[in-house]
């Protein structure tokens, strides 16, 4: 072991001395210093996660070491709580714009934000962006931020600042019919950062629900105060590491750990040969979860790069690093492939014979999914019909939340084994883990602290079982902590697909048939495989009217890292083969892209015929009555359209002058529009549960088994619960998603949170709504308990008389009749009602180099009522950001041995803010019964257009449709070298 | 984590080389970090760190501005003394969170083929100065990358470049500030001659004369024909620039 160092150095205003390793780094000195603000995002500095002001500069505490702070000044956001209970005024703007999501960057932001003004107190935007240009977010899309920013230099030059509330606009529809585009129409004025709300007439006015709330998890985010899995001191803490492969694919034929054990320190190493071989399927979905169930922990078979091997557990992360190399495996290497199409002759992934529910695994078929409304044979055949048959292809990409996986196990004073994890699904993890541990689901408690982003990553049991494996066989507390890379090729990512759309259209233009065939790539394991293919048949075909429609995908074995679940669910992929060939088809038709599509596209009153033949339990077979199937029972695209058209310019795509800028020879400009429709949960399966308790002072508890992932789910369903029962905001106190003390909940997935765990917040709420009228009644000696209202923390009689809910609950609780008034409430929506989308992308291209600059995204969207404006157009921002990165820059490489080799941010290309385009978003309100207070869905439907968007607006840019992603610099140049432009 | 064993921080650049020169440990210098910290070495380490040897600072004399090894980029691109084109690279170079720690020095040792900082230099006439076993010397930068032995054993000091001509830049990547594919840089001196300099067309950044010739190693982001392609396309555009400016 090194000498440790004694260094000197000022933390936040105040002398420290520490002894510190010589290998130790600033991050791990602050954070065993108990400063949580600072945090991991990578080893190598580049996600700006663990920022600190060093001597006034913001700089990476993860590639300082300790050693180099002897003597520096080193300011967190600590310095800001010194105020005491007042906030500083940077803390107050981050709280107040929405800028803060998962939270888990708020602190080098902030601190940015401090040395940026400190520097230049009136800083333009594009300091600002330079400034956040070493922090990776995402979740925000900047926009917010940005505002942030602007607003904490205000009011630091002592300027006062405008009230931050969402700009009403009137609506430019009736919100049914299509207007004509004006191109003189006066365009929106306002920071980007506002929501725009055109609200519906059908909508009543209410009195918390629909108002931008702070988060109410603000403080502890700007506080810098304990929230995340890994701001927790345990004693005795070990450290896991694991040994992956370096192969894509390989038989384990032996396993010498001896030198690993003999390390002092090493307390356990676990692999094949001393875990159990208990089958399973790692995604997180309600029980029974689809098959194959084709993992194990440790298995004998390592099937892509980066799999399981073995682990370490030990006192230090670097015994235990040591460790591994001292583990030595022999392999014998297989064969590997890595592309769906050529899946079916590969070498066989799956050989063993305790698998069951492979489709076929001689052929590396794991599912083949088949639904139709109608043979689409006879309108193909019909000479009267033009038919059109086109290609896509979309690539692997991957969430990169900022925090990545980490778990924490250990064995309470019970000896129940407790699991405090990074996860969206905290209740699946719970059943799936325990018969992996041999446990009871009654001895497992799954804890769900804050999370620092999950977009999908996170609905999956992927490294729960190994901590629990680890604190049972050691009985001492063990972290698991993936690093960067182990994010990129060990979690989960999107699936790649091969997508085949063939459609017969009448001559008058109307769609007759859509036939959709899909090959998917499910990596070497089935997880998602079945549901997210499920979802893509179900996303292109849902979005037009057609009198047949059919679905045939194959979902294939590869030796890819895996994917699974990513926000948008099979959607995203779908919607950038319809999209385009929807658009390919008018072209080919001589028709406006936008006229073709909304003589097609489905509208109020319409059927979803698809959706009852591709059920995620199996489709239905034979006729379905048409009053059966489900009607699309809102829809707001019309006014979204026009809001959308408005803010792009619409008019400007057929202007020569503006396509090719006489000034600018190599540079094309352009404009796409995708059409978007998603879902809202997934029918007769997600459910979610609440508890309400009001207390002696007539606030609320609501105990609830959502899981926010930093969406402002707890904000939203705080809000439901205020408005039933009348009172602000802040006398509703959310704790959510611990499997011992909230009641269940599927977990943050298909956009079903708002929907879902909203209505059974609002059936709970109104429940205890009921008895606090009753109690209120005999309190103020009124026979008719429903004509008590509850508004302003008072429950009212007709006549005027009320009394406080204090009062109502000092009489629940202590005087008479005593009882703990409370509510509970569950919910599985019988519907799935489609938010509507227009999404609008102007680029530039050049011609020259292919080079994509993308200078504005705007969406407009129906997601019915936004419960919070503010959260639900954040929401929106961060998933175009995301969908960005998918359609331009973001994608997997891989060497000749199936290993990544761009498994870190840079090579791996997310989206910094100073490069973001102009951001602009709309909120079209619409009045969905189904949903709670009028809600559907936000979180998904922004990942859906930007691609296809981009795509027409290259194509209206150059003439050149490509049919493949991402839009890279090279591929676009030879698509324009293949059309005969460019150089 | 990097296995480093010990850490030094000497008050000469004597010291710093003397450490660095022992025989029996393996030593790496220490600049900024961005690039030692990450780094998981094969054997133990021992890591001398350069902050208190008086190398950071920069200074313009007439048409040559020195520029201390220590340096940090976000000094350069915030210093008005300096030409655009030059703090722009530097600026470029890294984030706001690494760009406060990596330093001139840092660059010129990492080398890396992407650096558009590196280019600039070139085409800003730049010499690096250094300190071996036999004394101090100052080579032109284009040898120092073209031959990295150079600087084996050796302690960078300082950065010269020559900032009296007019300069310019294109370049291309995934997105505004990403690492370009490809990278041009050039520079009109004042008696006219030019100077081109281009990243991702090699294993480093160089000044190139005649584009059309190179054998680029093609990776993910760019193909060999295609970077052949840019730095002909972006080499023109430059030259183009560079006349207009005059």
């Amino acid at each position: 072991m090194s000498a440790p160092i004694t260094i000197t150095y000022t933390l936040d205003g105040a002398t420290r001395t520490a002894a510190v390793a010589p290998h130790e780094t600033l991050l791990r000195l602050l954070r065993r210093e108990g400063i949580w603000s600072v945090r991991f995002g990578s080893d190598t500095g580049e996600t700006g996660a663990a920022a600190i002001l060093f001597d006034g500069r913001l700089a990476s505490a993860d590639v300082i070491l300790a050693a180099q702070a002897d003597g520096h000044e080193i300011t967190t956001v600590e310095t800001f709580n010194q105020l005491g209970d007042e906030l500083h005024p940077i803390q107050k703007a981050f709280m107040v714009t929405g800028a803060l999501q998962s939270g888990y960057s708020a602190g080098p932001m902030m601190l940015g934000t401090l040395a940026l003004c400190r520097k230049n107190p009136n800083p333009s935007e594009a300091e600002i962006r330079d400034m956040l240009s070493g922090i990776l977010d995402r979740e925000t899309a900047h926009v917010k931020v940005v505002e942030s920013v602007q607003r904490a230099a205000t009011l630091l030059r002592g300027e006062a600042v405008e009230e931050f509330r969402p700009i009403i606009l009137e609506p430019m529809t009736d919100g049914t019919t299509a207007i004509a585009y004006d191109p003189a129409s006066p365009k929106v004025v306002g920071s980007p950062a506002v929501p725009r709300v055109i609200p519906s007439r059908d909508v009543p006015v209410m009195q918390v629900v629909g108002k931008p709330e702070i988060k109410v998890d603000a403080l502890r985010l700007v506080r810098g105060n304990s929230a995340f899995v890994d701001d927790i001191d345990m004693r005795d803490m070990l450290f896991a590491r694991l040994v992956r492969s370096p192969h894509a694919h390989a038989r384990i034929v032996s396993i010498d750990d001896s030198r690993a054990r003999a390390l002092p320190g090493v307390r356990a190493v676990l692999h094949h040969g001393n875990t159990p071989q208990v089958k399973y399927a790692s995604g997180g979905q309600s029980w029974p979860n689809p098959y194959p169930w084709d993992q194990v922990s440790f298995d004998d078979m390592v099937r892509h790069v980066g799999d399981r091997v073995c682990v370490v557990a030990a006192d230090s992360i670097e015994v235990a690093e040591e460790a591994c190399a001292l583990i030595d495996v022999v392999y014998e290497v297989l064969p590997f492939n890595l592309d769906e199409r050529v899946a079916e002759t590969a070498p066989k992934v799956h050989a063993e014979s305790n698998t069951v529910g492979i489709e076929d695994a001689d052929r590396n078929l794991v599912h083949h999914i088949v639904g139709r409304t109608a043979d689409c044979e006879p309108y193909f055949d019909d000479p009267a019909n033009k038919v059109f048959e086109q290609t896509f292809r979309v690539h692997q990409v991957q969430q990169t939340p900022i925090e990545p996986h980490i778990a924490i196990s250990w064995l309470d004073e019970d000896e129940r084994v407790v699991i405090r994890t990074s996860t969206q699904v905290p209740f699946h993890v719970r059943r799936m883990v325990a018969p992996l541990i041999g446990k009871a689901v009654k001895d497992v408690r799954v804890i769900k602290p804050r999370i620092g982003g999950g977009f999908g990553a996170k609905q999956e049991m992927l490294i729960e079982d190994i901590v629990a494996h680890l604190a049972i066989l050691t009985r001492r507390p063990v972290r698991l902590e993936l690093d960067r890379a182990e994010e990129f090729y060990a979690s989960r990512t999107r699936h790649p697909q091969t997508i085949t759309f063939k459609s017969a259209v009448a001559a008058d233009g109307t769609l007759l048939a859509q036939r959709m065939t899909v090959v998917a790539n499910t990596g070497p394991y089935g997880t998602h495989g079945f549901t997210v293919q499920m979802v893509t048949g179900l996303r292109g075909l849902s979005s037009y009217n057609a009198k047949a429609k059919d679905y045939d995908c194959k979902v294939m074995y590869t030796n890819i890292p895996v994917p699974g679940a990513y926000r948008g669910y099979g959607a995203p992929q779908a919607e950038f083969a319809l999209e385009n060939h929807m658009e390919d088809i008018a072209d080919a038709l001589g028709r406006d892209a936008i006229d073709f599509k909304r003589q097609n596209w489905v509208k109020r009153g319409d059927r979803m015929d698809i959706v009852l033949r591709l059920g995620e339990r199996g489709g239905v077979e034979g006729d379905i009555p048409d009053e059966d199937l489900p009607m699309v029972m809102s829809s707001g695209i019309e006014e979204c359209m026009a809001q959308g058209m408005r803010s792009i310019g619409w008019h400007r795509r057929i202007d020569p002058a503006w396509v090719a800028p006489a000034d600018r020879p190599h540079i094309r400009r352009g404009l796409g529009f995708a059409f978007c429709m998603h879902g809202t949960a997934i029918p007769f399966m997600d459910m979610g549960g609440c508890s309400i308790k009001i207390n002696d002072d007539g606030s609320f508890n609501v105990l609830s088994g959502a899981a926010d992932l930093g969406t402002g789910a707890d904000t939203v369903l705080a809000q439901i619960a205020a408005e039933v029962l009348g009172v602000p905001i802040d006398d509703v106190k959310m704790y959510s998603a611990d499997t011992d003390l909230t009641p269940f909940d599927v977990g943050a997935y298909a956009s079903s949170t708002t929907y879902i765990s909203g209505q059974a917040v609002k059936k709970a709420a109104d429940e205890l709504r009921l008895k606090i009228k009753r109690r209120a009644a005999q309190m103020l000696d009124v026979e008719q308990e429903c004509s008590i209202t509850l508004r302003d923390r008072r429950a009212w009689a007709p006549d005027g008389r009320s009394v406080s809910l204090e009062d109502v609950a000092l009489d629940s609780l202590h005087t008479k009749d005593h009882e703990q008034l409370m509510g509970i409430g569950s919910h599985v929506s019988t519907e799935c009602p489609p938010p509507f989308a227009a999404q609008f992308a102007e680029i530039e291209v050049d011609v020259t180099t292919g080079q994509v600059t993308v200078t504005k995204l705007v969406m407009a969207v129906d997601c019915g009522v936004a419960i919070n404006p503010v959260t639900a157009s954040g929401q929106i921002e961060g998933g175009m950001l995301q969908a960005l990165g998918y359609a331009h820059t973001e994608e997997f490489a891989f060497d000749e041995n199936g290993r990544m080799i761009n498994d870190s941010f840079g090579p791996y290309k997310i989206y910094r803010a100073d490069e973001m385009p102009d951001i602009e978003v709309f909120l079209v309100q619409t009045m969905e019964d189904s949903g709670p207070f009028g809600a559907k869905a936000v979180a998904e439907i922004p990942k859906d257009g930007v691609a296809p968007a981009l795509r027409a607006a290259i194509k209206n840019a150059t003439g050149v449709a490509m049919n493949d992603i991402p839009f890279t610099p090279e591929r676009v140049w030879r698509a324009l070298q293949n059309a005969g432009l460019g150089k | 984590m990097a296995r480093i064993s010990a850490y030094h921080r000497p008050s000469s650049v004597e010291d710093a080389l003397a450490l660095l020169h022992r025989s029996t440990v393996r030593t790496v210098v220490l600049a900024g970090g961005t690039t030692v910290v990450p780094s998981r070495f094969e054997v133990p380490t021992e890591v001398v760190d350069l902050q208190s040897c008086g190398l950071a600072g920069m200074m313009v004399e007439g048409a040559t501005a020195r520029i201390g090894a220590t340096t940090t980029l976000d000094t350069i691109a915030d210093d008005e003394a300096m030409p655009y084109v030059l703090r722009d690279a530097a600026r470029r170079e890294q984030p706001s969170t690494l760009r406060t720690l990596a330093t001139v020095g840092g660059v010129v040792v990492g080398a890396h083929r992407e650096s558009e900082l590196l280019a600039a230099l070139l085409a800003y006439d730049a010499a690096v100065t250094f300190v071996n076993g036999t004394g101090a010397h100052t080579c032109p930068l284009d040898d120092v990358l073209g031959d990295p032995s150079v600087l084996h054993g050796a302690i960078v000091t300082a950065v010269e470049a020559r900032i009296d001509g007019h300069a310019s830049a294109a370049r291309t990547g995934r997105t505004p500030f990403d690492s370009p594919i490809v990278a041009v840089v050039g520079c009109r001196r004042p008696d006219g001659s030019v100077i081109v300099a281009a990243t991702g067309v090699a294993s480093t950044p160089l000044v190139i004369s005649d584009p059309t010739g190179l054998e680029p190693p093609g990776d993910f982001r760019g193909s060999s024909e295609y970077r052949r392609h840019l730095v002909v396309e972006l080499a023109a555009r430059v030259r183009v620039a560079l006349e207009v400016l005059a």
